[in-house]
């Protein structure tokens, strides 16, 4: 087996450099993250800057970077309705969950769920929900990062998805929400910059004027392009496209590891500027991302298209190349470089993120909770939590590795934030704030919303492509989105299980629930300052 | 203990949460009926998105423009109400069940009769 292709030395070095950097940090970290508090939480002491760069250094995936320049290099404007959908999804989370997720809850988004329900199966129910959206996030983020590590540094695709697991868990393990907070926004800070520097390298190419921008790309499109300043190439059926829109608003606010951060910071109003701060980063990155996808149109045209790979996920470190002073110079190879290790960091930020919430969810909610009742000391929890991390990174290693690089990334991320926005999100909104919810309909509502969207993702035409558009889908379904079925189906079945059955016992009252994530009034204190 | 039943029925929280609501409820149908118009509008109409206002620059692009502008407004304008409004009266809410607490009466039901510790 050949382990190194064409090794790129430049690249090589600049991912040891990043590697170097986030190896220190979590050195500084280990001894933050020895108590509970502060191995899922990092003591809630990160400010609401620092915690909306690490909300966009825990967003920002890989398919975020390469993935949108990608697509709108390959299909113009339908690569950048992602991006909207993606941004206005912070509105949801912050108007419908970010305070009062902080004010309610501990540690995972199980503690918000099951405040004043019947414990255990509440538990459950919001652990089944994080495992399903963290095992295709995660899954799809180790395959991308194989994949573009292959491309970009030149080492084997399973010995690249091998070091990424095994940084990804050297942070989380000794490191906890520490080391993951302080690498995603060391990863955030190198982005903006690897984003904004070759913006300002492309926008230089004409005059700085992006409508010139937009003209050339517009004419360097062949006759058999995908590409167009208007939507509807990528995503042509329109229902589809209204059923991923509602996906992408809702499922942010469904994502664990997103909620998570939330327990970071010491109080509601960082809570609040921290998503005001992420939602600046973020909309500045994804207008950045319209330039490099146009220029990459404008400048690398249709001859870029082979060489970008499957969804363009190329595009943006060819446009480096070529900005630097094209392929092979010294110049070309180093912004190259730079961008292949940008790359990186932002696939490591990502993964722990999603790590650190599925242990949470294990060791918090399965382990302490459910399995020990409460009976376990806060040592015995994090011992569990790392060793849970060690295990899911270990499965989510070997799946990407076995799935290999055939797997398809867009497809596991859709079918993520399906999951999330109709499980995870109906389930916490009508928690906090529908009096009569109960256990039954937490439960109803999270299995329906997994099953439902699993079911219609297996039976989309994207898994059983059938020629030309004739749909292979066995039972003729035809959305390769679930939303616009499945979120109805979530909500509609908290509803059903809620009013259908005659529970009415409470562990704690809504009274308790609603003052305290209206107000903060008992929530849980951040850790004094300590060293 | 804390009376959370005493806390969520005062006038305090009460008027908190008409005024957080008063806010969020109409931000949020805004945000959701601007944004899902602008999808089913670039799913239904791509040529209308595709239009020219000048030259490469089209209708599609400036309307998701302003979906970044609508974000980062809405964004800010909760951030101020919040300083200025909403975190003031979720302070008193906290102040006066902590005098509740340390025994002041300071609950005072809707009918206007005071509560008794």
């Amino acid at each position: 087996m050949l382990l190194f292709a064409e090794v790129n030395v430049e690249a090589l070095v600049m991912a040891a450099i990043i590697l170097a950097i986030t190896l220190g940090i979590t050195f500084w970290a280990s001894k933050k993250a020895s108590s509970a508090v502060g191995f899922y939480a990092a003591g809630r002491q990160i400010t609401g800057r620092q915690n909306g760069l690490a909300i966009s250094g825990d967003y920002l995936s890989a398919a975020s970077f390469l993935g949108i320049a990608g697509l709108i290099f390959l299909y113009g404007f339908d690569g950048f309705l992602y991006s909207i959908g993606f941004l206005v999804a912070f509105l949801t989370v912050m108007f419908l969950l970010a305070e009062r997720m902080r004010n309610a809850g501990k540690y995972t988004i199980a503690d918000v769920l099951s405040f004043r329900l019947n414990e255990t199966p509440a538990r459950a129910a919001a652990a089944l929900g994080t495992f399903a959206v963290v095992t295709f996030y995660l899954i799809a983020q180790m395959v991308g990062a194989g994949v573009l590590i292959e491309k970009l540094v030149g080492i084997n695709f399973s010995l690249a998805v091998l070091l990424t697991g095994a940084f990804m868990l050297c942070y989380v393990i000794f490191g906890g929400m520490v080391a993951t907070t302080w690498v995603q926004i060391v990863k955030a800070v190198l982005l903006m910059a690897g984003i904004l520097t070759m913006s300002i390298f492309v926008l230089g190419k004409v005059g700085f004027n992006p409508v010139e921008l937009f003209n050339r790309a517009n004419e360097n499109k062949g006759p058999e392009s995908t590409f167009s300043l208007a939507p509807g190439t990528y995503l042509p059926k329109p229902l589809d496209t209204v059923s991923l829109g509602l996906a992408l608003v809702l499922g942010t606010a469904g994502l664990p590891h997103i909620l998570m951060r939330f327990f970071t910071v010491p109080n509601a109003k960082a809570a609040r500027s921290s998503v005001v701060w992420a939602m600046f980063i973020i909309g500045f990155f994804y207008l950045l991302t319209t330039f490099i996808g146009f220029g990459a149109r404008a400048f690398l045209g249709e001859g870029g298209v082979e060489g970008a790979g499957t969804g363009g996920n190329l595009a943006a470190p060819n446009l480096a190349a070529f900005l630097g002073g094209g392929e092979g110079t010294f110049g070309g190879d180093l912004f190259l470089a730079f961008i292949a290790g940008v790359a990186f960091a932002t696939i490591l930020a990502v993964v722990a993120g999603l790590v650190l919430s599925a242990s949470a969810a294990f060791s918090h909610d399965i382990w302490s909770s459910i399995v020990r009742k409460g009976k376990d000391s806060e040592h015995e929890e994090v011992l569990v939590a790392r060793i849970a991390a060690f295990g899911i990174g270990v499965i989510a290693i070997i799946i990407a590795i076995i799935g290999g690089s055939g797997l398809n990334v867009s497809f596991m991320v859709g079918l993520a934030f399906a999951v999330a926005a109709s499980a995870n999100f109906p389930a916490l909104v009508l928690a906090l704030s529908w009096r009569r919810f109960n256990t039954t309909g937490a439960i109803t509502g999270v299995v329906t919303g997994v099953v439902s969207s699993i079911f219609l993702v297996i039976v989309s035409p994207k898994v059983w492509p059938g020629a030309d558009t004739v749909t292979g889908s066995p039972i003729g379904w035809t959305l390769n989105n679930p939303g616009i079925i499945s979120i109805p189906l979530g909500f509609l079945g908290c509803f059903l299980g809620t009013i259908l059955s005659k529970e009415r016992t409470e562990e704690r009252s809504f009274n308790e629930l609603f003052v305290r994530s209206e107000t903060g009034l008992g929530s849980e204190r951040a850790l004094e300052k300590v060293g | 203990m804390t009376d959370w039943e005493r806390i969520e029925r005062s006038d305090e929280f009460r008027e908190l949460v008409k005024r957080r609501r008063s806010f969020v409820v109409p931000a949020t149908i805004f945000f959701l009926v601007y944004y899902m118009a602008f999808i089913i509008v670039a799913g239904y109409a791509p040529d209308f998105m595709g239009e020219s206002v000048y030259q490469g620059l089209t209708v599609g692009y400036c309307y998701a423009l302003t979906q970044f502008v609508m974000v980062f407004v809405l964004g800010l304008w909760y951030l101020r109400k919040s300083d200025k409004e909403f975190d003031p009266l979720a302070d008193k809410v906290v102040e006066a069940a902590a005098e509740f607490e340390a025994g002041d009466v300071r609950f005072v039901r809707k009918d206007d009769t005071e509560v008794k510790a």
